[in-house]
């Protein structure tokens, strides 16, 4: 390790922050009338992310999920402690590499499908054949 | 609840930096792989692959990168970033499985649990599913009713895989207890090092279980409290406390090895202006001032010709996290630094360390550039523009800092950098 020798406090945080919306400006000279109703601003962290210890937030690349709304370069909110679900659009472990897939799950069997003609099914015998990463939870496309 | 009880459960992450640049490169998975200490001089963490190899720990990097291909051996850079970020949300996790939360290094954080010992290793198996689902990187955990048998649990849970990564020490026999303590060296005790290790075993005392049934007064008198409390704790008798905030860390240390060695005080002059303005960086944000400030130098382990390894220690006029007087006291090492020799590492340890604010100086002991917020401005920018934009004197400089840490195989900081995101493969 080398930095620091011995035990320590580790400060537990997230260091990733999104957008800040900026409040109503205060006027200089005269107290605003709106400063009392001031309650901070909207912390996106707050909204998009459930829990701290589990999501991460990952990039897109390929344009597979184009017709879900999830283009190339988008980045995604993927939250690892959720329950895949038939219909999740998931981060599962293919070939050694992290693949975004749609999950559909049915009585005949478990498939990942792109959202896009153009890339054939992945047949899965079973879900627990199967490593997934996380659920994306939100799509951040680029407008 | 009768036989509901306190315990302490001990929280490792196997082979943490290793797992956690597996995390977000499956393709890591089953590969022998290796992560390097600063400057990529030697094998740090090995994943279970690398250790089978015969790597050990410590093995420098130019003696294993010839035979890498031929092993398939992957090496990364460590990537401090992303294992900082993934600890933190380990022992955040770790937080809301018991109020007792002892976080005592990067990897690995002590627990105070209660009830019953079915319902202990049930808590046991399910913090372990916890961090590897949350998280995404494995643990291992040890309960006992001391710390140091948490450890030795802890020890038993990673190197039996039949537990499944959890281990109670008193849901085993005792026989088999003895024989676990009598296998190991008494050098594997959680507390024992290595001069310690020879004045016990010229006593007879080789094995953990030799230690256990020491005297506990003759270890008091021929040894230390310390040791004793050791003994105490194998016999299963808490000695050492739970410790949850341990407010009054003693020191923070900034050093590294060069990847070109240094050979003038020059050099030095700015090596030893970025470490402390580090160190003032890192006081500020913890809320903490120094009193004692200590710089030093080294040469190569590897170079024994022309050894040096200068030193000065120098008391703070006031306990401060001054960037300006932590500067000019690490140049303290300037006069030291002998001219031509190759120094492989610096560094500089601030000590003494205490909540600023606690007492206010003096008007005329008053420090100037604290009170013009020189620090706070400097930290500011650093975080707005990056590191190594502003700097007092000769830390300001972007370039000429040929002499910082390399990094060259370090994976992308995945979590703390928006431009390093892990990537998912729409194909």
């Amino acid at each position: 390790m080398g930095v620091i020798i011995g035990p320590r406090v580790i400060k537990a945080g997230l260091s990733v922050r999104l957008v800040l919306i900026s409040p109503v400006a205060v006027a200089a000279g005269f107290p605003s009338p709106a400063q009392d109703y001031f309650d901070g601003r909207i912390d996106l962290n707050e909204h998009l992310i459930k829990d701290i210890t589990s999501t991460y937030i990952v990039r897109v690349s390929g344009d597979s999920m184009e017709q879900a709304g999830i283009s190339d370069g988008d980045e995604l909110i993927v939250n690892r402690a959720l329950e895949p679900r038939d219909g999740s659009v998931v981060v599962a472990v293919l070939d050694g590499e992290l693949t975004i897939k749609r999950l559909k799950i049915s009585a005949a069997g478990v498939v990942l499908q792109a959202a896009n003609p153009l890339y054939p099914d992945i047949n899965v015998p079973a879900l627990a054949d199967l490593t997934i990463w996380g659920v994306a939870t939100r799509c951040l496309h680029h407008v | 609840m009768s036989n509901a009880r306190q315990q302490i459960a001990l929280v490792d992450v196997n082979c943490f930096y290793a797992s956690a640049e597996r995390a977000f490169d499956p393709s890591l998975e089953g590969k022998p792989l290796v992560v390097l200490s600063n400057n990529d001089g030697c094998a740090v963490t090995r994943s279970p692959e690398a250790k089978a190899l015969g790597i050990s720990t410590g093995d420098p990097w130019f003696k294993l990168a010839p035979r890498a291909k031929e092993w398939g051996l992957v090496a990364r850079s460590s990537n401090y970033e992303l294992y900082g970020d993934i600890s933190a949300r380990v022992m955040e996790l770790l937080g809301r499985y018991s109020a007792w939360l002892e976080v005592y290094s990067i990897d690995e954080a002590f627990l105070g649990i209660k009830g019953t010992p079915e319902q202990m290793v049930g808590l046991g198996r399910t913090i372990k599913a916890a961090v590897q689902r949350n998280v995404g990187v494995p643990v291992c955990v040890g309960i006992a009713a001391t710390k140091t048998l948490a450890k030795l649990a802890n020890r038993w849970a990673k190197n039996n895989p039949a537990l499944g990564g959890v281990c109670r020490w008193e849901s085993m026999e005792p026989e088999v207890r003895d024989l676990l303590m009598a296998r190991l060296p008494v050098s594997e005790v959680w507390g024992v090092a290595g001069r310690l290790e020879k004045r016990l075993n010229a006593l007879g005392i080789c094995t953990i279980l030799e230690l256990s049934r020491a005297d506990p007064v003759m270890v008091r008198d021929r040894f230390s409290v310390v040791l004793m409390r050791t003994v105490l704790e194998l016999r299963g008798t808490p000695c050492i406390p739970l410790e949850e905030e341990r407010m009054g860390r003693d020191q923070l240390i900034f050093s590294r090895s060069f990847s070109t060695p240094l050979t003038s005080a020059s050099e030095f002059r700015q090596v030893l202006s970025v470490y402390a303005q580090q160190a003032s960086a890192r006081l500020a944000r913890h809320r903490l001032q120094a009193k004692v400030l200590t710089a030093f130098a080294g040469t190569s382990h590897y170079n024994p010709k022309d050894k040096s390894s200068p030193s000065v220690c120098v008391p703070l006029p006031m306990p401060t996290s001054d960037p300006v007087l932590l500067t000019k006291a690490a140049h303290a090492l300037l006069p030291a630094i002998q001219d031509g020799v190759n120094y492989a590492r610096a560094g500089i340890m601030v000590t003494d360390l205490r909540p600023s604010g606690n007492q206010q100086p003096l008007e005329p002991f008053a420090n100037p550039h604290e009170e013009r917020g020189i620090g706070p401005l400097v930290e500011q920018i650093s975080r707005k523009y990056g590191r190594g934009t502003i700097g007092l004197g000769f830390a300001g400089l972007k370039t000429g800092l040929d002499w910082s840490m390399k990094r060259g195989m370090r994976s992308p900081r995945y979590t703390t950098h928006w431009d390093e995101l892990p990537v998912v493969r729409a194909a």
